[in-house]
């Protein structure tokens, strides 16, 4: 079951290089807490793993006018990081509540993004920061918005001969307020439904400039309630308005019913939480 | 206040040490030389008949060193229902059919795990296909599959029971209110952090020793002894370190035996640890139930019928649900006085994993739906929910003829305290919408008189001998599974011998040294082994009191003393003489014998149940997210009379910890079967409390009364606590919102659902 | 697959053991050293029993590539004592009665272990959240969240 090689590099190019090498033969492993897993219970072979941890120039915070994340860069770090505060306050909040401790400290930001399972914390908050994916390969770099990532369940744009370097985000415009929000039975749980919420506010405050509002745990793949930031997008911004945007929310999603909750209570929970989200958004960004 | 030494007072326990720094081992660190690592071969099929088993590739494999089936073994049904052999469905392979997805059909043992696993595969087997049924209701029916020919009552029923006093039609007929309810109770798994593991080796002298994870060695001597056509003197169990247990442990598993089996054929010790995944789909899991009730009462409150019937949904194998059937039927009635009531309970055969003992072993059942119903029946009354169940309580000396005698019941100053610890009368039905506060009670068994194990020997038996060094060796076959038996042993032998705690030493857990000992199950331990030690201490102490009037030649009027490690006048406690130098005199004084006290503990003419109850209270309080139907555990008291307390540490340990597994039964875990496929077989899954789940206040109050049955006046605590918490919760959850959710587990789904039909229901 | 040599050091001592790549470090703990203390009990990074020390952040041993801890320095439960001394927190377990059976113990150590090197005042809410990952089914967490907090404050007034 765990019958593979493992060659670790120690940096980008060396990465490239094994996976042009290897192709549909490798896979790449960083921290390795959701692979690790698939390979145990047999659900993927590989002949070879591309250990990339040590790859140096794939980790660490760069916090200026935008953030820069590696992609080795991991949760614990995030969570850690108090230069955060001023501008993406809401990427340290999301981070110390995501699964625990432990996982944070080994597992890492680019890790949790190529494994695409939908239910993840960290896609909707980037999304709500319009978070780009930077991608390297044989050709150089490429980059794409966050939701352009993610193509299917736990499947992404990655070629095999590609590896996720960094995902950047611009600061968020002023008067804006972020605000994260999950449903969960347990503490420690994976989320059932996710949402990160983005409130703009004109500069007189009296109305809804720009909004974002990121699901997960409702497709398969995080999306974009669309139709909901339409409602919302030039409104006041009273609270009727986030309910009408929260009730809209439900209906651009599909999620799939599973023994934690039937699709009725998922769309359910989608309303409840982007309607909180947006409150507190909301309240963020007056006080802005 | 009762002058005890060590009684009562809150003890490091005496495993503490090696726990915290590692040194502790569990039956998987146990690493021999040589040692083989086991694999079972399971049905991928609910039901199936077999039709051939060919393991010629899998025993050609390199590195495979054994491999057997049913052929290698005698082909004998085992189980703990020695007395009851009807009862005997389970083999140690599969030979005939195949009964749940995972049944037992081939063992491998081979140098490493990879191989062992690959060896797996290479297994063929021939099926034919059966249908299977997976509901107890439809199994019951005509036409359902046969689960086990010829081995039923009825159409899948394995067993019935039945409990009645009273006139209960009569009853019925003369009350002014009935009410009857129905309720689902469903399936839990143990999820003990220790999996099911042995490891086992076969001597050239044929003797089996087998280190293993259970709450039962004795019973795994003399089961696998039989199973394995050998005499029980040539089977030595150890019990090491045990991580946990809870009612999953207390039968003979099947890595136990094929363990030894293979350990048998292939000359070198086997180790057999059940991955996580066959440790939620393939062991047991808590018995789930339809439970139906009525209750007929009193304008004023009285309780005087009750009519309970459950179908118990039995999985494939007996296991211990007949035992469970039966406690859910009795505890049904406890802790109120009914003298009225009749119990019918089903035990149906089903094509899934067996459902068998765990902790409360059918009272957390009876209780979620009693603590309910008379919620339900408070409501009716426009009465207090806790003033109905004060004025309905038990009392002490209450007798169900034929039944039982409660001797020691706290139960009213429980209900009393926890009251008043939580200001009950000024919140119930009067905090704000969303906030309620819920109670429930129970009474427990302190052990059961049942010997369906047929053993010979007393229920406990304990030896205690004592060294010139000063140390006393306690040897006692009782399980310490992490509930903390072996310190209480440590206690009162220390207690009755007037002897330090660090001078105590126990060892338990070892066939061929302790007594023979029924094991930890049914909250036995404290009251029987520990009457068992409490009376071997006796006779030591005894013993030294004959050697120390020797040496004090005090005036025949006094009596003797033993504490602190001295030896004195009773009513002149100057008057002594230093214990150990009396040890030292007596062994002197016999040859040079060590001193040795026996002891030992079997009920009699303790009715049908147990020879002493528990009694306790809790009250709980929640606060519900209207928008997502989440219960937000606040608080919780807990009033739990044990009788006099020996370890404080222990019980709170107990309360707290049981009240978590509580919490978790009502409100999330829940063991999901598809077409008899278990589809949570992880802690991914399977949604266990975490430290944030849990309420934050945890209240413990001790309440102590002196049951003359028990050791120093002690009681169980250790299962009863599970009794109360679901219908606890439950009723905390009415008390907030107004929705009655009665099948479990209460998620927020469902009160999500309930609140906008009830929403609904009032717009009409 | 051949074996690799890995080199590590594990509770001050260096180590080198010839490792199969696939292995985690849980197995090498436990099954090449015979370091028992560390537990695998859901092997799948859910439950934190097997929780040790690496480079002084709490991780899963069975959710680590044992090749991944090549040169770092690994602590495992049985380092926490210091010579015949028990810890701080070893001392508070057993006064607070933070264990029972003591299957999870290792690994709830080992995370109010590192808690305590960053954090000596932490709050109920702050230990509650630490071992959030950590599960037991004995205790109700209870006392285990009491004894992480007496152990800080016997070491706050340690070094007063």
């Amino acid at each position: 079951m765990m019958d593979f090689d493992v060659t670790s590099v120690k940096t980008l190019d060396e990465a490239l290089k094994a996976l042009s090498e290897y192709g549909d033969d490798a896979k790449v492993i960083a921290g390795g807490q959701s692979l690790l897993n698939i390979l145990k219970q047999g659900l993927m072979a590989p002949e070879i793993l591309v250990d990339i941890k040590g790859v140096a120039e794939l980790d660490g915070l760069q916090i200026g006018a935008s953030i820069r994340i590696g992609a080795n860069t991991s949760h614990r770090t995030l969570e850690d990081a108090s230069a955060l505060d001023e501008t993406w306050p809401v990427l340290r909040e999301m981070e110390h509540d995501l699964a625990s401790v432990q996982i944070r400290n080994w597992g890492t930001m680019g890790g949790n993004l190529c494994i695409a399972d939908p239910t993840g914390d960290p896609a909707p908050v980037l999304m709500a920061y319009d978070a780009e994916a930077e991608i390297a390969g044989p050709e150089g770099k490429r980059r794409l918005p966050l939701e352009a990532f993610f193509v299917d369940y736990y499947e992404t744009v990655l070629e095999p001969e590609e590896l996720l370097t960094a995902v950047e985000a611009p600061a968020p415009p002023p008067r804006s307020g972020v605000a994260h929000e999950k449903f969960r039975n347990v503490e420690g749980d994976a989320p059932i439904v996710v949402a990160g919420v983005r409130l703009t506010l004109t500069e007189d405050h009296r109305r809804v400039e720009d909004v974002r509002i990121a699901l997960g745990g409702v497709a398969p793949v995080p999306i974009r309630a669309l139709e909901a930031e339409k409602v919302l997008r030039g409104q006041e911004p009273s609270d009727e308005a986030l309910a009408e945007a929260a009730a809209t929310a439900p209906g651009e999603t599909a999620p799939i019913p599973d023994i934690t909750a039937s699709e009725a209570y998922k769309k359910k929970l989608v309303r409840v939480l982007v309607h909180r989200a947006a409150g507190r958004a909301l309240e963020r960004a007056k006080g802005t | 206040m009762k002058p005890y030494s060590v009684l009562g007072k809150p003890i490091r326990r005496v495993d503490g040490v090696e726990k915290v720094t590692g040194a502790a081992k569990y039956t998987v660190d146990v690493q021999l030389p040589g040692m083989l690592e086991g694999r079972i071969f399971r049905s991928p099929h609910p039901h199936a008949k077999i039709l051939n088993v060919d393991v010629t590739k899998a025993r050609a494999l390199p590195g495979v060193k054994a491999v057997i089936t049913a052929a290698d073994t005698l082909k004998k049904p085992y189980g703990n229902w020695r007395r009851y052999e009807h009862l005997l469905d389970e083999y140690p392979l599969a030979w005939d059919k195949v009964r749940f997805i995972g049944d037992e059909i081939a063992a491998v043992a081979a140098v490493d795990e990879d191989v062992a696993e690959e060896a797996l595969t290479l297994i063929d087997v021939e099926y034919e296909l059966l249908p299977a049924v997976f509901d107890p209701v439809e199994a019951m029916k005509d036409g359902a599959p046969a689960i086990h020919e010829g081995a039923t009552v009825d159409h899948n029923v394995s067993e019935t029971r039945h409990i009645e006093y009273g006139d209960v039609d009569e009853a019925f007929s003369r009350c002014d209110r009935v009410r009857e309810d129905e309720f689902t109770l469903h399936p839990v798994a143990h999820a003990a952090m220790e999996p099911h593991a042995s490891v086992a080796t076969t001597g050239f002298s044929g003797r089996v020793t087998i280190w293993t994870s259970t709450q039962v060695p004795y019973y795994i001597q003399i089961l696998l002894a039989g199973a394995l056509g050998l005499e029980e003197g040539k089977v030595r169990v150890i019990r090491p370190h045990v991580g946990g247990a809870w009612g999953g442990k207390i039968e003979m598993f099947k890595d136990q035996y094929c363990a030894a089996r293979l350990s048998q054929m292939a000359g070198r010790p086997v180790r057999l640890e059940y991955t996580r995944e066959e440790e939620f789909a393939t062991t047991r899991r808590r018995t789930p139930m339809k439970y139906y009730l009525k209750t007929g009462y009193m304008k004023d409150g009285r309780l005087v019928a009750k009519e309970a019937r459950t179908i118990l949904d039995g999985g494939a194998y007996n296991g211990m649900g007949p035992t469970a059937l039966y406690l859910t039927g009795f505890f049904q009635a406890f802790p109120y006085s009914i003298p009225n009531y009749r119990y019918n309970g089903y035990h149906v055969y089903t094509n899934k994993s067996p459902s068998s003992s765990m902790r409360g072993f059918g009272g957390p059942q009876a209780e979620f739906t009693c603590d309910s119903q008379l919620d339900m029946i408070a409501e009716d009354l426009g009465m207090d929910p806790a003033e109905l169940r004060l004025k309905n309580s038990m009392t002490p000396g209450y007798e169900i003829p034929g039944y039982c005698k409660v001797a020691s019941c706290g139960i009213q100053e429980c209900i009393e305290r926890s009251m008043e610890s939580t200001g009950w009368r000024e919140k119930r039905g009067k905090m704000p919408h969303g906030k309620g506060i819920g109670m429930g009670c129970y009474g427990f068994m302190s052990g059961g008189v049942f010997n369906w194990i047929n053993t010979p020997y007393a229920f406990s038996g304990a030896m205690i001998r004592m060294g010139v060094d000063g140390f006393v060796d306690v040897y006692v076959g009782s399980s310490e599974i992490g509930q903390g038996s072996d310190t209480v042993m440590a206690q009162i032998a220390a207690e009755e011998l007037g002897v330090p705690m660090d001078m105590v030493r126990v060892t338990s857990g070892d066939t061929s040294i302790c007594p023979p000992d029924l094991g930890a199950w049914g909250s036995r331990q404290t009251l029987m082994t520990g009457n068992a030690v409490k009376m071997a201490a006796q006779d030591l102490r005894e013993q030294l009191f004959e050697v120390a009037r020797g040496m004090m030649m005090p005036n025949i009027v006094y009596a003797f003393e033993a504490k602190d490690g001295r030896i004195f006048l009773k009513e002149r406690p100057k008057r002594g003489v230093d214990l150990f130098e009396v040890v030292k005199v007596a062994v002197r004084g016999q040859e040079g014998q060590q001193l040795i006290g026996r002891g030992f503990y079997t009920p009699h003419g303790k009715g049908m149940v147990s020879p002493a109850f528990s009694f306790g209270a809790q009250v709980s309080q929640v606060e519900i997210d209207l928008e997502t139907g989440k219960v937000h555990m606040d608080q919780v008291t807990t009033a739990h009379d044990c009788g006099q307390v020996i370890n404080e540490l222990g019980v709170e340990g107990q309360l707290e910890g049981a009240f978590v597994m509580g919490q978790g039964y009502t409100l999330a875990e829940n063991l999901v079967t598809e077409e008899g496929q278990v589809l949570n077989p992880s802690f991914v899954d399977y949604k266990l409390m975490r430290a944030p789940d849990v309420p934050v206040k945890f209240e413990s109050l001790l309440v102590e009364t002196f049951e003359p049955e028990g050791p120093f006046g002690a009681k169980e605590a250790g299962e009863g606590l599970t009794n109360p918490n679901a219908g606890c919760i439950a009723n905390a959850i009415y008390d907030a919102v107004g929705v009655r959710i009665k099948d479990m587990p209460i998620t927020p789904e469902k009160i999500l659902k309930a609140l906008e039909e009830k929403k609904a229901k009032e717009k009409a | 697959m051949e074996k690799k040599l890995l080199h590590f050091t594990l509770n001050g001592d260096p180590k080198t053991v010839a490792v199969k790549p696939g292995r985690t470090l849980v197995q090498v703990l436990r099954e090449d050293l015979g370091m028992t203390g560390t537990k695998r009990c859901c092997n799948s990074g859910a439950c934190s029993s097997c929780s040790v020390l690496v480079d002084g952040q709490v991780v899963n041993a069975c959710s680590v590539l044992a090749c991944q801890v090549e040169n770092k320095e690994v602590s495992t439960v049985e380092g926490v004592a210091e010579g015949g001394t028990l810890h701080p927190l070893q001392e508070s377990f057993l006064d607070e009665g933070g264990l029972q059976c003591g299957f999870c113990t290792p690994g709830m150590i080992m995370a109010a272990q590192e808690l305590l090197s960053r954090n000596l005042e932490p709050t109920a809410e702050d230990v509650r959240h630490q071992i959030a990952g950590n599960l037991c089914r004995c205790t109700g967490y209870v006392k285990i969240v009491n004894s992480i907090l007496t152990a800080a404050k016997r070491m706050r007034e340690a070094q007063s």
